[in-house]
């Protein structure tokens, strides 16, 4: 595993075990694609919560940052994200637990910019 | 036993049962995509996932055995989210065009959806995982339409054991099933029996489409274009139009023929009177090896797939092959040097011969080299009963309204022999009627001959029937053995190399079941292989038994007039040119 991924991981450490660590929308979404694709050398491919939630997790991700979000997609994020629950093996449990609690402790930086009034 | 509870109900089940055998003995089906009993327990589509108290994480159910005080929810809210979400994300990275899909209408990923009211947001629908088609001559792959079950790959190792799929997980967030990367089916080793194309729950894996062929032939004023349907045909084109499994080959027939008509062929002929013609050749070719002691025992040579199996794999035995060409070859080759000249005033090269078939090597099969006499080919086309289906909506023909239509063709005389082919053991079992008698004088006790029919069936690890028939004129025992399935002929390989026993007949399928249980068949995700294929060989004996005036081959008077007026005698040098091929070692890359 590279450098780069492994501080994805300690950031990831720090989230879950520090609900105070707050990041600009921008810096979180980067960072939660990069704990993703950090992951990518993981996982096996063999059941669909991980191998295809992962790579949708990652396309929503995307519309955040090219600014094409809306509340569905944040509703998905949350949708797949527990959907990794369902997952084979600890790769993918893992994923999801660690983003169960990086939605739940930054949910208003999601939820502002896609937010309807 | 465990005592365990699934949505508030208690009951008792054996310890190693699974969560979803469980639910099964209460009448909950859970639904499943990735699962085969016995062969593919592998929880990967995680679709069967339930809740089970105390679990942090949903569980699949159709690999996790019960233990005592268990506690399940197999339609909790968390479950059936679960679900939806992983069908959808699977959906997100299937292409959709299920209008000209090949599975059309018995796409098991597609009913999966509807059940679970899959909503596409979002999510999809998507434009496929992998744009790569994989051709083949019988079969071809399109990899857009993958879910990644590994239903095929399961299939391709463990019931055909050629082992030429496999799941490439190299990449684990694209993974792919494939043949060996960047060869075609045809390269790889495939058999082309189309097993996988059966259990494919999605179009992914399809038979080589010959319909646009049949079609172009169809348009084509310069030729006269005869078709010919397969024995097994007849006991399951019906399914496709709502009929159930096993209905009597009676009620059908006349419908399938009627159809054919409608669709514009000029003839329409069948191919169990090549069926019969096959018996008096292969039969001939027996008992001409044991009365000059050669090479024993004899393989039959009707199955491609089972051909091409040992021309890959086992071509130490090819002098075993019978050089018997297979029942539509034959039939190609006779309409268009016997009866096309003869009868209807056509030369070779303006007749096209179309067969219906329940089987997707036979598509390999009319592309091999040596399929022509004198330059023109035997067959130009091959179309699987799906496909026939398929032609027959597409034209607006209602079937179940059709008229019986008789066909009055001598090339459509056949006898019970003939039809009985499409059951596994129906090869042997024709055989042993006729050859019986040349060896005798005097016909097969009880005609029916139910040793080689075979009570046990095991659609996984194929199965090996064996009889021995006492000859008491010269004396001999005949030893005859009926194997189908990938894994048995493998078993059958062993017996021969180990030289513990001695045949003298081996008649080899490379389908478990025969014919009637075909990778071109109709699909049916309702009843279990064993028990359609029970259904099906069972409306094939029953024309056999009530239907036909004629049941053994020698008798079939078109039969008698073909060698009459062509052939001249079985095995004599016209039959070979028309009648018989060769085989010869194939080569593959393996991986």
């Amino acid at each position: 595993m590279s450098t780069e991924s492994q501080n994805i991981r300690e950031l990831f450490e720090n989230w879950i075990l520090d609900a105070e660590t707050k990041m600009q929308e921008e810096d979180l979404v980067s960072n939660m694609k990069n704990y993703l694709l950090s992951q990518h050398s993981e996982i096996c491919g063999k059941c669909a919560p991980c191998r295809d939630g992962v790579i949708r997790m990652e396309k929503l991700l995307d519309q955040y940052l090219d600014g094409t979000a809306t509340l569905k997609t944040l509703k998905e994020l949350e949708q797949v994200t527990y959907n990794l629950r369902a997952s084979r093996c600890s790769v993918g449990l893992d994923i999801g637990k660690n983003f169960e609690v990086v939605l739940e402790n930054n949910y208003n930086v999601l939820y502002n910019p896609v937010k309807k009034y | 036993m465990a005592k365990i509870t699934i949505n508030g109900t208690q009951l008792k089940v054996k310890k190693g049962t699974t969560i979803l055998k469980a639910a099964e003995s209460l009448g909950y089906k859970i639904p499943t995509l990735c699962f085969m009993e016995e062969i593919n327990e592998i929880g990967f589509c995680r679709v069967c996932v339930v809740e089970v108290e105390g679990e942090q994480d949903l569980v699949s159910s159709c690999n996790t055995e019960v233990a005592n005080g268990m506690v399940i929810e197999t339609e909790s809210e968390k479950v059936l989210n679960a679900r939806k979400t992983t069908l959808a994300l699977l959906a997100s990275r299937h292409r959709f065009d299920c209008w000209r899909c090949p599975k059309d209408g018995s796409c098991e990923f597609y009913d999966l959806l509807k059940e679970n009211d899959v909503v596409f947001e979002e999510f999809g629908p998507g434009i496929g995982r992998n744009p790569e088609q994989i051709f083949g001559t019988g079969i071809s792959q399109d990899q857009s339409k993958c879910v990644l079950c590994k239903r095929c790959v399961a299939v391709c190792n463990e019931v055909v054991t050629a082992k030429v799929l496999k799941f490439r997980d190299e990449d684990g967030t694209n993974p792919t099933v494939s043949p060996t990367v960047g060869l075609e089916f045809d390269d790889a080793g495939c058999i082309f029996c189309g097993q996988c194309t059966k259990v494919c729950p999605t179009g992914t894996l399809h038979e080589t489409d010959h319909i646009q062929k049949v079609q172009a032939l169809l348009r084509d004023k310069n030729k006269g274009v005869y078709v010919q349907v397969a024995p097994a045909v007849r006991a399951s084109l019906a399914e496709e139009f709502g009929y159930p499994i096993g209905t009597p080959v009676r009620e059908t027939q006349g419908k399938m023929y009627r159809a054919l008509e409608l669709l514009g062929f000029d003839t329409v002929t069948d191919t169990n009177w090549a069926a019969d013609l096959t018996i008096m050749e292969e039969g001939t070719e027996l008992i001409k090896r044991i009365q000059t002691n050669g090479q024993l025992p004899l393989f039959t040579s009707c199955c491609p797939a089972w051909v091409r199996y040992a021309e890959l794999y086992r071509p130490e035995y090819l002098e075993n092959l019978s050089s018997a060409k297979s029942p539509h070859m034959m039939q190609g080759s006779l309409i268009k040097h016997y009866y096309g000249p003869k009868y209807a005033n056509q030369k070779p090269e303006n007749i096209a011969v179309v067969s219906i078939m329940p089987c997707t090597a036979k598509k390999y099969e009319i592309s091999r080299p040596e399929m022509e006499v004198d330059g023109v080919r035997d067959i130009d086309a091959v179309l699987t009963v799906r496909e026939l289906a398929k032609m027959i909506k597409r034209a607006g023909i209602d079937f179940r309204r059709l008229e019986d239509a008789t066909v009055d063709n001598p090339l459509a005389q056949f006898t019970g022999a003939g039809t009985i082919f499409g059951a596994s053991g129906g090869v042997t079992e024709a055989a042993l009627r006729t050859v019986y008698e040349v060896l005798e004088g005097s016909e097969l006790p009880g005609i029916e001959y139910h040793d080689v029919r075979g009570a046990t069936f095991n659609s996984y690890e194929g199965t090996i029937k064996e009889a021995t028939i006492n000859l008491k004129k010269t004396g001999m025992k005949l030893n005859v053995a009926v194997v189908h399935g990938g894994a048995a002929i493998k078993r059958m390989f062993e017996i021969l190399d180990s030289g513990k026993k001695q045949y003298h007949f081996i008649e080899f399928m490379a389908c478990p079941g025969g014919c009637v249980n075909g990778g071109g068949m109709p699909i049916t995700n309702d009843l279990s292989v064993a028990e359609v294929v029970k259904l099906r060989a069972q409306s094939l004996y029953d024309q056999d038994a009530q239907d036909m005036e004629y049941r053994k081959s020698h008798d079939n008077p078109a039969i008698q007039k073909v060698y009459a007026e062509f052939l001249q005698e079985a095995n004599s040098p016209e039959a070979h040119k028309y009648c018989h091929t060769h085989y010869t070692q194939k080569a593959f890359t393996k991986e």
